[in-house]
């Protein structure tokens, strides 16, 4: 059954028209990833998955679910299920990591109906999860991603993302700024998570990340459309022949 | 200073009955500080809003009200500490009911070896000599309009000495403002004078009950010897109607350090002004402090650092939160004398908007006239981020509570400059409850 389904998207900013009629299914257990160049609509797309302000939506439908996801504020979508890792993660001075994501965890518990997690079990969670990602315990103590480096901030991307345990991600370019083994440390973080129940949206630029997250389809956008889809293979493609051809027809 | 304002004060008549019981009336000395300071007072009154420094703080309603002497905590019956005191864990309560040390309330401990606490009426009638040298010293009436109103009329405060190299103690003073049935003011008058080396922290909690509106004039003269560290945390929460003018003049010897936190979430108009002398080569100033302003809610902190010798440091983190038709000031004056070199001074006021009805005023001044110097300032007011709300929601966080945490961010970020664990959590939960009242 389709978990997230987007129907001829449609996306202006500012009066400017960005996504021309995305349409894309992705089915439970399946990773999907589109890749294309630069200011073609990669990250308009994630941002209107999550709900962020200033995107109008002209035409088109995406649902979740069988939900209608648009209608739902940012906060609904999220405790719904959909997570977008960020491409540019925010600082946020003064509100402390931990306390973040305890709230995050909180907030998503109650929806679901669970009690709060109490401080041990939540200390123990991420220490474990910290572990398995190369994340330095204190990193959570300091406030939200406030001089962290681009690599620290990508992998406290993903560290939310284990910890909230999303039905899809959409991860926007997680693997720019980071070196070869923090990339391998983050695809494990992200196949641990691969599973029957859950799909991912992997945005990339690079077909290196693919290597280590295997997609099961690979979309290329440009000019704000999907151009071409297929599978893998047509990442291999794309790294040896570039965008050119695409940049041309859209 | 000359003030060119008059702004005619309520106090003359209601006071002149009291002059010849004020403390320390009989002695020349003191009765000299006193004329002087009244003559200032009637010829320039209160400042104006045509006094620069005065501009966004005007004082047209404070002279309205006929204010009465409060000059004895026998005028009010306060019998305990008023709830939204803070507790800090260790700190000896010295408490002042309108100004007047009230022994039943503070805790009855002995002085540790090192360190006197009296009262300036003590210290007036047993021990003027040791008084004589240092009361109006720092803040002479012609200095500060406030001081003329403070030197002429005060009654009493604390006056606080410490040896040299005298280890360190926490002191939280409380001062409770309570009106009966008439408006009152009072004018505490205290001296914190720190030997070479000696350590002291002094938090002070400024609280109202509720009643008449008052008027707290605190006028503070400090001076913190060679090497010597004094940490002064000040928390105001006067009531609505409550009026808080206060001064505190600062002297810091050669590496001596004055660490202040203003933290202000209560009072219906509150001006602070903070004045530091830098006369010791290496010291170390920093006043930061934060504001969390509602409704009518007014407050001014002015602070005035002056970099006389090289080799200083000053750092200022100021934030304010202001919702309703609030308005916060800030001025900051750093002035780096000519022979002031290597002076580092830091400045940085941010104010955060509720909503559109408040209105802050930052007026930062920079007098430089070393070259080889490193000094920076900033400014920056504006509404809460939409991306840091966006980030907060986007993991399942309700609008509510993200807001809530940004603004608690906001504050927090100020509250980590203050050094003293035990003050930092005290004041990080006033900020919390702050928080929890607007939200309720
Ligand atoms: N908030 C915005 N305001 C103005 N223009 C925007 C905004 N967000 C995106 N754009 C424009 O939309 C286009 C697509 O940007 P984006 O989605 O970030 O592309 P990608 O992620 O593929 O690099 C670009 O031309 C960009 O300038
Ligand atoms: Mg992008």
């Amino acid at each position: 059954m389709a978990l997230i389904e987007i129907k001829n998207l449609h996306v202006s900013v500012q009066g400017k028209d960005i996504l021309k009629g995305i349409s894309l299914t992705i089915n439970a257990g399946e990773v999907h990833a589109i890749m294309g160049p630069n200011g073609t609509g990669k990250s308009t797309l994630s941002n209107v998955i999550a709900g962020r302000e200033g995107y109008e939506v002209t035409q088109g439908s995406v649902s979740f679910d069988g939900q209608d996801l648009l209608a739902m504020p940012p906060d609904a979508r999220a405790r719904a299920g959909v997570f977008l890792a960020f491409q540019y993660p925010v600082e946020i001075p003064g509100v402390s990591t931990s306390a973040f994501l305890k709230t995050a965890i909180n907030a998503k518990r109650r929806t679901e109906g669970k009690p709060e997690i109490d401080a041990m079990e939540f200390l123990k969670l991420v220490k474990a999860k910290n572990k398995a990602l190369g994340i330095p315990d204190d990193m959570i103590k300091r406030p939200l991603n406030v001089g962290f480096s681009g690599g620290e901030k990508k992998r406290a991307e993903v560290l939310q993302m284990t910890l909230l345990e999303p039905r899809f991600a959409v991860l926007d370019e997680t693997d720019s700024g980071l070196d070869i083994d923090a990339l391998k440390i983050v695809s494990d973080g992200v196949n641990a998570l691969r599973g029957p129940t859950r799909a991912f949206l992997v945005i990339t630029h690079y077909q290196r990340l693919l290597n280590y997250i295997v997609p099961d389809y690979v979309h290329v956008m440009a000019g704000g459309r999907i151009v071409k889809s297929g599978g893998k293979e047509l990442a291999y493609e794309l790294e040896a022949e570039g965008y050119t051809k695409y940049l041309a027809a859209a | 200073m000359r003030l060119t304002s008059l702004l005619d004060h309520p106090f003359r008549d209601a006071y002149a009955a009291k002059f010849g019981a004020l403390p320390g009336a009989t002695q020349a000395w003191i009765d000299g500080l006193r004329q002087t300071a009244r003559g200032i007072l009637n010829t320039s009154g209160l400042p104006g809003p045509r006094v620069e420094a005065w501009k966004f703080t005007g004082l047209g309603d404070v002279v309205k009200i006929p204010f009465l002497p409060s000059s004895s905590a026998e005028d009010i019956d306060v019998r305990e500490i008023p709830l939204g005191v803070p507790h800090i864990p260790g700190a000896r309560r010295i408490v002042l009911v309108n100004g007047v040390l009230s022994a039943e309330l503070s805790d009855a401990v002995n002085d540790p070896p090192g360190l006197r606490i009296g009262t300036l009426k003590h210290y007036l009638a047993r021990e003027p000599q040791i008084l004589k040298p240092i009361l109006g010293g720092l803040a002479s009436s012609g200095s500060y309009p406030m001081a003329a109103l403070n030197t002429a009329y005060m009654s009493d405060g604390l006056v606080i000495l410490a040896d040299k190299n005298f280890p360190g103690s926490t002191l939280h003073i409380i001062s409770i403002g309570a009106a009966g049935a008439d408006p009152v003011a009072f004018h505490p008058r205290h001296i914190i004078t720190l030997a070479a080396g000696a350590q002291l922290n002094v938090i002070e909690t400024h609280i109202g009950l509720p009643g008449q509106s008052y008027l707290s004039n605190p006028l503070t003269e400090i001076s913190v010897g060679e090497n010597a560290t004094l940490k002064r945390y000040v928390m105001v929460a006067e009531d609505n109607d409550a009026f808080h003018l206060s001064t505190a003049a600062v002297a810091l010897a050669a590496h001596g350090t004055f660490e202040a936190f203003h933290l202000v979430v209560g009072g219906g108009k509150v001006r602070q002004e903070v004045a530091v002398a830098m006369n010791g080569a290496g010291a170390t100033c920093r006043i930061n402090g934060l504001y969390a302003l509602t409704g009518k809610q007014h407050h001014d902190l002015t602070t005035v650092i002056d970099h006389a010798v090289g080799h200083g440091t000053s750092s200022q983190l100021v934030k304010g939160v202001v919702d309703g038709q609030s308005h916060g000031v800030f001025q900051g004056r750093i002035h780096v004398a000519k022979d002031a070199q290597k002076t580092d001074a830091r400045q940085l006021h941010k104010a955060l908007f509720l909503s559109k009805g408040p209105e802050v005023d930052c007026k930062p001044e920079l007098e430089i006239f070393a070259d080889d110097v490193q000094c920076a300032h900033g400014a920056a007011t504006g509404e809460m981020d939409p991306n840091h709300l966006f980030y907060l929601m986007a993991r399942g966080i309700d609008a509510d509570t993200a807001r809530a945490m940004l603004v608690s961010g906001f504050l927090e970020d100020a509250i980590a400059t203050i050094s003293d664990e035990l003050v930092r959590a005290a004041f990080s939960d006033l900020v919390q409850s702050w928080l929890k009242r607007r939200a309720a």
